[in-house]
């Protein structure tokens, strides 16, 4: 008996040596210094997902404002009555206030290992470079994100700070595009000393762009898009002469050749494996809560063959009509036509009516009317539109901006498109009561953070 | 740690001094009232270790040292009587007094010590077994509901099974956990509530929208009520502190019966029974295609031609009526050495919804074994299995839950099936399912195999006169494993739409607690009899295991119901292991005549879910009462006035403490990005300090029992989500902070309206108020629920009610619009007795308290309310305004939650139903929830999309409709 309570009383010390220090068992932490060749290459990766997460839900919502998209919900209403009517809600997350933070956080996620890449003793210093350039090259691809969805110069740029700092300052949307643009430089040169492979392997939308020369194009092609934009917004010809010069120059991927693939570009991946995520914007064309706004069937041209420009009858099918508080569509969407279907980031088709408008902001109608009737023809199946050269400079613009509609289509541009060229407005509200959004606010979180 | 094996060892020396010099004492213990002998009573014999239990027939023997000793008869239910038996006398004979306000009960003080009742300085609540299994109820939480003072106890929803919330004296956290810690014979069970992952279903997660809105059921609903005891409930930290860091929201400690010496007593209760739903909600009638017309558009058009047809398609989902059946047996005997109780149970609830219910079954061995005469051993296990059936309700983005599908689908379609096939089903052409079809063919399963075992070994070394000294050991394991299972068939109408028809959902969780606990109570009692101290000393080690795996598997071929069949399938684990440590001490003081009773007590923990896992947090407490006896002259009445004060703590959520990255794969490749919450490596645990005063009065000859409690508290070092400026790439980053109090008043008051042998009335009544202020917030008002401001959202905000609800008036300002919290609660429960007969009923108010009723607002938005013409058009109208105060809602009800006519059998028709063997036979008809009188318009005032919440419980969106139920029971003794 006296042997089985000391044994009880050795049994009580035994659990007062226990060890209290339980790490976290379900996920790593944050990436640490001098990481590892396989820590780098799941951080790539990390920031690619990160990216990811906002690419389909930007599309649908800025089809929704921008109005190639319905969406009737039954169990969420907002996205026709914040959406179509508003007021915008900056402190709703999903809606209003929304587009922010999952950038940012591919932004941090971008950050934390830019922080550290030097540190890595278990890659070269061309391999870190490497490293950099395409962390970079993604962290501008979302800051640019939030550009296009944000129009009240207040975005935080400098948010690389640690928890607890104070918010990082807002600059003016101008500004903050001008970092873009060095970022997009500065990751360009690290790229350059950064050998001939990357230290990683890409997800198969990067195919063709996996190593050092091939991601430069990339990183090319979104610097003339960000200079294009730049040149929409104010910057004028010195962006549009940067963007000419850079798609003229063989430094990105553009190509009107005769073997040339207008899809070829850079995507994100989905899939319905293990941990990955299916595309979102997949859905059944004839049941899903997704339609297409009639207004582009409204504007599609007809070929001249017969039947409708080939860009809206392939990303578009007919369903039976739906009417809901007043908003009608006949049209359903098969631009996503599976769960494993890619979204770009960006790709051929776009560099070449990027080039249209720079050419037609620099006053060369000519070869802007080259580009867009090449566009017409050869991704719509249309007939190219005759003396279009001699059309003023804004007829040009409106028609590259109708192709940019069909050839950009549920792709998240067009809502940002009619803004910076000036043509958002009354003319495309369905109901009387909506109203037409320059902006999304800056999500109330961020404001009162400030406070 | 030395000095504790030390005083281990010390106690060895006491052992081996027992006198060897005994005699036997017999007799018979009876009530005074009905002369009935007295099962179970415990006779002991004062000054010494020896104890002896009455048998069935009232019959105990004891065996005492030579000479004249003093027997002290203790009986639940009845006073305690001290008597004095001479040197020669071997016969005693006791009469025991009714004791109907259990004044002389023991009442929990401590991990192992107790007080009577009478001198207790804190208001804890004990609920007898009788009280308890007076109606039949689906689960225990239930049978709790308006029996305790400072308890708001509500279901969650209808669905079988259980998913009930306890909440103790109002809001005592915002983000951490929120159940009162529960203990069964000692050891800490688990009472988590595991998602089922439905919403791989509903995707009620997405769209920005929080999660937590699988319905589910907190593992409190896998214990039998039948085996129960007593439940004592401990309400705040005055009472608690000696629980620690796990007992900020209370403690409820559950013991379970035990076996009494002698010949083997059968109980047998059989019931049978059925419920059916208490309220729904029905969609608009349309007059003609005019009317349809201008909701559905041209779409209508097929269906009024030009007079539109009705079908009540919503009715038909929840009118089944469906029997309902239990059998609990249970035998308890044994010798003075050896007793037994051991129970099966075998229950089945029916659901009102196709393919709902619940299914239980449990069996229990409690034994207790006398080792010479100064070792025992009390061992305890149960086995439980449990199968609910939930069907599929709260939120969804799928247009799955039926109450977000009826709103959009007008009466004028009928979705009512052409046969039993899934094909015969017909589709909703108004919405993405038919929820006719989702119910006949979804299945959610729940099937929940627990073993719960405890053993426990005493030890007394030192009983004289005027010590005592007591070891318990106690080790326990609550080891259960919840397995889930979701199928959801290609064929169902919505299942084509996300591309991956027919859905699976498998998920087990697995949980093991261990716990060992070690006591140590030290009795003394000086010569002058002054006073008597007893202290104790306790070490508590607690190890919690929680491992939950999820499979949700899409695209499956028809008629496959294999994970392995499906094209695309996404795992999910949660580990959470948390381990505790705790020493602990108090010291009691009966002095003054046993009138004065003094406390002090303290308790250190560390945990491993604090970010310093070395640290020791002190949970100090103390507690005085003093009782002024025969007040205003009258021997039975007395006034007690008692004052406790204590701390406690609320334990970091496991995962405070850190910052994960999220992870995911793109193409067969692995990524990992930085989290969206950021935790606190200094994470500590929230400390509550409670004051508690209160007056228990007995007056009126002892005919009417009052007990007046206040208290005040305050929670500090609140864990708290602070939201970073979004663009730092963070959502969240924890933290300790900020300040809250709440206040409250509870009354509780008995009173024996008359008693003699042939009739009896007794009254019983509960008042509960509660209070709660946020002191302090070192952070911008936020919102932890709801659906944002313009649908009503419970706002923390400093200065203003924790509960408070908040959304926009029509200028566009965010006001506050409600309070979940109710005015007062009110319980008034009546027991009569008239000679064989029995009737009791328990009545329970809640006054205030506000619900946002978001299926009412869905069926308003999509003009598809059954009273749209006289008050859904205004409603929409005046939230198209901008106004949230419409779908706020006063909560109110009045429930009778219970009620019982029974009847005792006379003994010549129990001889004649039953033969010889049954000596006892009771027959009744019970009811649950039959009368509801409830204002709110929304499906049930209880419901709470979000589960078991620290605030934002309140919010109504497409519950499972709860039900009322009615049942004959027959309770046979043999």
């Amino acid at each position: 008996m006296k042997a089985t309570t000391c044994l009880l009383a050795l049994a009580a010390l035994g659990v007062w040596a226990c060890d209290f220090n339980i790490t976290d068992p379900n996920s790593p932490g944050p990436i640490g210094t001098d990481p590892s060749r396989a820590d780098v290459a799941d951080h790539v990766i990390g920031v690619i997902l990160a990216a990811r997460s906002d690419a389909a839900d930007w599309n649908l919502d800025a089809g929704i404002l921008g109005r190639e998209a319905y969406r009737f919900d039954g169990s969420d209403p907002r996205f026709i009555s914040e959406f179509l009517n508003g007021p915008l809600d900056p402190g709703g997350g999903a809606f209003g206030g929304d587009h922010w933070i999952e950038e940012y956080n591919a932004i941090l996620s971008a950050n934390q290992l830019l922080d550290v890449i030097g540190t890595a003793t278990r890659l070269t210093a061309a391999e870190q470079n490497g490293t950099r350039g395409v962390v970079e090259t993604l962290k501008a691809y979302e800051f640019v994100m939030v550009l296009m969805g944000h129009a009240e110069d207040s975005i935080p740029v400098d948010v690389d700070l640690p928890i607890g700092a104070p918010p990082a300052p807002l600059v003016s949307n101008d500004s903050a595009f001008t970092f873009v643009s060095s970022l997009l430089d500065a990751a360009d040169a690290h790229l350059a000393a950064g050998g001939t492979a990357l230290p990683f392997t890409l997800p198969a939308g990067f195919t063709g762009f996996a190593d050092v020369a091939g991601y430069r194009k990339f990183n090319r092609a979104l610097k003339a898009a960000v200079e294009v934009y730049r040149g929409s917004l104010g910057c004028g010809a010195p962006c549009y002469t940067t963007a000419k010069g850079l798609l003229e120059s063989g430094a990105t991927f553009i190509d009107t050749s005769a073997t040339a693939n207008l899809a070829a570009g850079v995507y994100f991946d989905y899939s319905t494996n293990p941990g990955d995520a299916p595309n979102p914007l997949f859905q059944n064309p004839q049941t899903g809560e997704n339609f297409v706004n009639p207004r582009i069937k409204d504007s599609a041209e007809t070929k001249p063959t017969t039947g409708l420009d080939d860009r809206f009858t392939s990303k578009t099918v007919p369903r039976p009509i739906t009417t809901t508080e007043n908003l009608t569509s006949d049209v359903g969407w098969i631009r996503y036509p599976a769960t494993t279907a890619q979204i770009p980031f960006i790709k051929n088709e776009e560099l070449i009516l990027l080039r249209a408008e720079a050419n037609n902001a620099l006053a060369l109608p000519v070869l802007a009317a080259n580009d867009v009737n090449y566009i017409r023809v050869t991704s719509g199946g249309l007939a190219p539109i005759a003396g279009l050269a001699a059309q003023t400079q804004a007829q040009i613009l409106g028609a590259i901006l109708h192709e940019r509609m069909y050839s950009l289509l549920y792709e998240g541009h067009r809502w940002f498109d009619l803004r910076r060229t000036g043509r958002l407005g009354p003319y495309l509200k369905d109901r009387a009561t909506d109203a037409v959004f320059p902006t999304l606010p800056i999500p109330l979180d961020e404001v009162l953070a400030r406070k | 740690m030395a000095h504790r094996i030390v005083l281990v060892c010390v106690g060895l020396v006491f052992g081996g001094t027992l006198a060897a010099q005994q005699r036997a004492i017999a007799g018979k213990v009876t009530g005074s009232l009905d002369g009935k002998a007295i099962a179970g009573a415990s006779v002991a014999v004062v000054g010494t270790a020896r104890l002896a239990a009455t048998n069935g027939s009232g019959e105990y023997t004891v065996l005492a040292p030579a000479g004249p000793v003093t027997l002290s008869v203790r009986a639940v239910g009845y006073k305690r009587k001290v008597l004095n038996v001479s040197g020669e006398q071997t016969t005693a004979d006791v009469v025991l007094e009714a004791d109907i306000f259990n004044l002389d009960a023991i009442v929990v003080t401590g991990q192992a010590t107790g007080v009577e009742q009478r001198n207790l300085a804190n208001a804890v609540t004990t609920v007898r077994a009788e009280d308890l299994n007076r109606a039949p109820t689906g689960t225990l939480e239930g049978a709790l509901q308006g029996k305790i003072p400072g308890a708001l106890i509500q279901e969650n929803s209808g669905a079988p099974g259980g998913g009930v919330q306890i909440n103790l004296r109002g809001v005592s956290t915002i983000n951490a956990s929120v159940d009162p810690l529960i203990v069964v014979d000692g050891i800490i069970i688990s009472n988590d509530a595991i998602g089922n992952n439905l919403n791989a279903i509903t995707a009620a997660a997405a769209g920005g929208n929080a999660s937590n809105q699988d319905n589910p059921v907190n593992r409190i609903a896998d214990l039998n009520p039948a085996d129960i005891d007593k439940i004592e409930v401990l309400k705040g930290a005055s009472a608690a502190s000696i629980y620690g860091a796990q007992a900020a929201n209370g403690v409820i400690i559950i013991s379970t019966r035990r076996g009494q010496a002698g010949a083997p007593q059968f109980r047998m209760t059989q019931r049978l029974g059925e419920s059916h739903v208490i309220h729904v909600l029905k969609s608009r009638v349309f007059r003609d295609s005019v009317e349809a017309d201008s909701v559905y558009g041209t779409k209508a058009q097929t269906y009024c031609r030009p007079t539109c047809p009705y079908f009540d398609n919503i009715s038909p989902l929840w009118d089944r009526h469906p029997l309902s059946s239990e059998t609990d047996l249970s035998v308890s005997g044994g010798s003075d050495q050896t007793r037994y109780f051991v129970s099966g149970l075998v229950k089945r609830d029916g659901g009102i919804a196709p393919g709902t219910g619940y299914d239980k079954q449990a069996a229990r061995v409690n034994l207790d074994q006398q080792l010479g005469s100064r070792w025992t051993l009390n061992f305890q296990t149960q086995a439980i299995h449990s199968l609910s059936h939930r069907g599929i309700s709260n939120n969804d983005n799928s247009g799955t839950s039926p109450y977000l599908v009826f709103p959009l689908t007008p009466s004028f379609v009928d979705l009512r099936p052409t046969g039993s096939r899934i094909s015969d089903y017909p589709v909703n052409p108004f919405e993405r399912s038919n929820p006719l079809q989702t119910y006949a063919f979804l299945r959610n399963d729940e099937d929940v195999w627990r073993i719960l075992a405890t053993a426990t070994l005493g030890w007394q070394p030192v009983a004289t006169d005027r010590q005592t000294l007591r070891f318990t050991f106690t080790g326990g394991l609550d080891n259960f494993t919840q397995r889930n299972d979701i199928f959801s068939p290609p064929e169902l109408q919505f299942e084509p739409n996300d591309g991956q028809p027919g859905t699976v959902v498998l998920g087990k969780t697995q949980n093991t607690n261990v716990n060992a606990l070690g006591n140590a109570v030290y009795t003394l009692t000086p010569a002058s009899r002054a006073y008597r101290a007893t202290t104790s000393l306790g070490v508590q080690y607690f190890d919690k295991s929680l491992n939950f795996t999820n499979l949700v598997g899409r695209n499956l071929p028809p008629g496959q119901i294999n994970i392995d069949q499906a094209t695309s399938i996404a795992v999910n684990q949660d580990l959470q292991p948390i381990r505790d440590l705790a020493i602990f001490g108090q010291e009691e003081v009966l002095g003054l005549d046993e009138r004065l009773l003094l406390t002090v007590g303290a308790r250190g923990e560390r945990t491993s879910r604090n970010g310093n896992v070395k640290r020791f947090f002190l949970y100090p407490k103390a507690a005085a009462s003093y009782r002024f006896p025969a007040l205003g002259g009258s021997a039975g009445d007395e006034l007690k006035l008692r004052a406790a004060w204590g701390q406690t703590g609320n334990q970091p959520n496991f995962g405070n403490k850190f910052t994960p990255s999220a992870t995911g794969t793109i193409g067969g490749l692995f990524g990992s990005s930085a989290g969206f919450t950021a935790g606190a490596a200094n994470i500590r645990p929230e400390r509550q300090t409670e004051l508690e005063g209160g007056a228990d009065a007995t007056l009126a000859n002892g005919r009417l029992n009052v007990n007046l409690t206040g208290y005040t508290r305050t929670v500090s070092d609140l864990i708290l989500v602070q939201t970073p400026a979004p663009s730092s790439g963070r959502a969240a980053s924890v933290f300790n902070g900020g300040r809250l109090r709440g206040r409250g008043i509870e009354v509780a008051a008995g009173y024996v309206v008359t008693q003699t042998p042939t009739v009896s009335w007794l009254v019983h009544a509960t008042f509960t108020k509660t209070t709660s202020k946020v002191l302090a917030l070192p952070v911008p008002a936020f919102q932890v629920g709801g659906f944002g401001t313009s649908l009503g959202a419970f706002q923390v905000e400093v200065g203003k009610s924790a509960t408070q609800i908040v959304g926009n008036d029509s200028l566009g300002n965010v006001v506050q619009v409600g309070d979940g919290t109710p005015d007062f609660q009110l319980s008034l429960a009546n027991d009569l007795t008239y000679r064989r007969f029995g009737l009791s009923f328990l009545w329970d108010w809640k006054h205030g308290g506000d619900v946002i009723n978001l299926t009412e607002l869905l069926f308003d938005l999509f003009r598809n309310s059954e009273d749209w013409a006289t008050g859904g058009r205004q409603r929409r109208a005046l939230f198209f305004k901008g106004e949230t105060q419409p779908y706020v809602q006063d909560a109110s009800y009045l429930k009778l939650r219970e009620a019982t006519l029974s009847y005792h059998l006379p003994a010549s028709a129990v001889h004649q139903m039953f033969g010889d063997r049954v000596r006892n036979a009771t027959v009744s008809l019970s009811g649950r929830n039959l009368i509801r009188i409830t204002k709110f318009r929304g499906i049930d005032p209880e419901v709470s999309n979000f589960g078991n919440q620290a605030i934002a419980r309140n919010i109504d969106v497409a519950p499972f409709p709860p039900s009322r139920s009615i049942f004959f029971s027959i309770d046979l003794d043999f």
